[in-house]
């Protein structure tokens, strides 16, 4: 029985660890904000933690299926860009339009590192490349705007429902589905042993191919909430979700390798990012350190993460 | 067996022209400069020519040492940060203290982010596509709170002439760089240090098994790259007199890009410098190409991102194990 409870306790290691940090920081959080457990600071907090929360989640898909991806800041963009530049002729088109162009080029990464024969890294940096540019054509200024109604429903709320909340638990419960199916599966395998999957009868290819547009879904909602968010769009905006979605990935336990992860660990990873970078404001530190915290995060991450595990090996 | 050996003889040329990716660039390049002075406008002039290998000699240094550090198998992501560290940091402090004590600072800082990478992959072993990434983001950072947020120009007339000079019509900026390839060839391909590198690039643990020093070759590399990313950044503000935070960013991809399409693998372990060279000048001869075509930012980075993958889908596939 102390078995079962050690061994349930070591499988979810990451999500505990996540979880008692989180707490310790949320803490720490109230400290300084006594609001932060009221709803309509939570509704505030989750419209600007979602779009992190999601392009985490992009990444987390991309690297359990064993890949990474350096052009998801670029795609982030690229879906807030199109939603921005059409959301006044109609929100639900907008965000379809936004969305299949996320899933689209989303594809056509996971198309190029599936039959290329060319490593990930080098594959989505020139990708970011391209999708940087046709965000350029898209909206070379920043602009666009977003219908205000939408935008004060967002971030204060509607009849009280934190929407962004909603989002996320509904993505959330989403990818609980996707995990159940042959296509889940196949995943975590492909990441885990892509020769082994392979045999067993998976089309790899195939799984690599929807594990990029999966992504490409979840940045391009990602996008979407930027734009509704902030209630404009701009080209250049994405560019540090690239790291932080790999930091929050990193940070839950989510193998370089493929084929290890959880979903809910990125979650609270990325919750985890989020909190850290407002406490930073809150100290009266300039803006500018952010990036200093961030790329410091993601080392010590890995780093613990390496000695972690080597310590379990050994 | 006079025979044989000449058969053999004749065969080995061919096949190892097949193999060598090295040499397939320079012929790419050649065949891409013949159809640019043929169907544009402004490639014919011996001016043309002298500024293009001027412009390519600083995405040139900077290639030159990423091949480095991508021939043990790893990548240097942070080299656009530390072109903009060299060129911000050498203005800030020449502006201060003049122009020797800038250039010295400047290429200080940028060794320091490249042994800090090195540290990180050897001894905390962060993978290399993710310890540089944050040490470009951590410099990148660090720049914004020393200049806050407005760097400097700065006139160093030792980089200026660097830069701008001539010795006998050939800009001194790509005798700089020929200079460096050459070092760096002889580092590569005739050093101890480069049958280490190599070695590392075919098997990491194979090659610790049989001693290769892992530590003492990351420092060399990652240092060398560093320091080389600084130089260029340094040749930059020489020819440019401003800084700026992001002026290393099209540098990232585009060396990164050299080394592949100058037909060293991106997995490390096989190429030659000398193909680095080549595939400078050719990226920067299709820049200077989508330049003088009219069209927006935008639409030149599609084409731009187009063409290089279509380049990587060409001739730089790694063979599925």
């Amino acid at each position: 029985m102390p078995d079962r409870l050690t061994a349930a306790l070591r499988g979810n290691l990451d999500v505990t660890g996540l979880g008692a940090l989180l707490v310790v920081l949320l803490a720490v959080y109230s400290h300084y904000d006594s609001q932060v457990f009221t709803p309509a600071s939570i509704t505030i907090l989750s419209a600007q933690f979602l779009p992190l929360i999601l392009a985490a989640m992009g990444q987390s898909t991309v690297m359990l299926a064993g890949g990474i991806d350096l052009s998801l800041g670029a795609v982030l963009s690229l879906a807030m860009a199109v939603f921005a530049v059409r959301a006044e002729d109609g929100v639900l088109v907008a965000a379809g339009l936004a969305l299949a162009a996320a899933a689209a080029t989303g594809a056509a990464n996971g198309v190029l590192v599936a039959y290329a024969g060319l490593p990930p890294i080098i594959v989505t940096l020139a990708a970011s490349f391209l999708w940087g540019g046709v965000t350029l054509v898209v909206l070379p200024q920043p602009g666009g705007s977003v219908p205000s109604g939408l935008v004060k429903a967002y971030n204060n709320g509607w009849n009280g429902l934190a929407l962004p909340f909603v989002a996320i638990a509904l993505v959330l419960l989403a990818w609980k589905l996707v995990r159940t199916t042959r296509f889940g599966l196949s995943l975590y395998a492909v990441g885990g042993n892509e020769h082994g999957a392979y045999a067993s009868g998976i089309g790899t290819r195939k799984v690599k191919i929807s594990a990029y547009a999966l992504a490409g879904v979840f940045v391009g909602l990602a996008g979407i909430g930027l734009a509704i968010q902030t209630g404009s769009g701009d080209a250049t905006i994405g560019t540090p979700y690239t790291l932080n979605s790999i930091a929050a990935s990193v940070l839950a336990g989510v193998s370089f390798f493929g084929g290890v992860g959880q979903m809910r660990a990125t979650v609270l990873a990325a919750l985890l990012i989020g909190l850290l970078t407002n406490l930073l404001l809150f100290t009266g530190l300039s803006p500018f350190y952010q990036l200093i915290m961030q790329g410091a995060v993601l080392i010590v991450a890995i780093a613990v993460k390496t000695f972690a595990t080597r310590e379990r090996t050994d | 067996m006079a025979a044989l050996s000449r058969t053999a003889g004749a065969r080995r040329p061919a096949a190892a022209l097949r193999d060598n990716r090295a040499a397939w660039a320079f012929g790419v390049l050649i065949v891409t400069w013949i159809a640019a002075v043929l169907f544009a406008k402004g490639f014919d002039s011996v001016s043309s020519v002298r500024y293009l290998v001027q412009t390519a000699a600083f995405l040139g240094i900077v290639a030159v040492g990423q091949t480095l550090v991508i021939m043990m198998s790893g990548i240097d992501l942070s080299v656009s940060g530390v072109v903009a560290l060299s060129a911000v940091v050498c203005a800030q402090v020449a502006s201060g203290s003049g122009g020797p004590a800038g250039v010295a600072v400047a290429l200080l800082a940028s060794l320091l982010v490249g042994l800090a990478n090195a540290a990180g992959v050897t001894w905390l072993r962060v993978p290399p596509m993710v310890m540089t990434l944050a040490t470009g983001t951590i410099v990148a950072g660090a720049l914004l709170v020393y200049t806050n947020g407005s760097p400097k120009s700065a006139k160093v007339p030792m980089l200026a002439s660097l830069a701008n000079d001539r010795v006998v019509g050939v800009p001194l900026a790509f005798v700089l760089w020929l200079g460096i390839t050459a070092a760096a060839a002889w580092l590569l391909h005739a050093s101890r240090a480069g049958r280490w590198v190599f070695a590392l690039g075919n098997g990491e643990r194979a090659s610790r098994a049989s001693g290769v020093p892992l530590a003492r070759t990351a420092f060399i590399a990652y240092g060398a790259c560093a320091l080389l990313a600084g130089v260029s950044g340094l040749v930059l503000l020489g020819f440019t007199s401003t800084s700026s935070l992001t002026m290393g960013n099209p540098y990232q991809l585009l060396s990164i890009a050299s080394v592949v399409l100058g037909g060293t693998s991106i997995l490390g372990g096989r190429g030659h410098v000398l193909g680095t060279v080549a595939g400078a000048l050719l990226l920067t001869l299709l820049t200077a190409l989508l330049a003088a075509w009219n069209v927006s930012e935008g639409v030149r980075q599609i084409v731009l991102g187009l063409l290089i993958i279509a380049l990587l889908l060409a001739y730089a596939r790694e063979r599925r194990s």
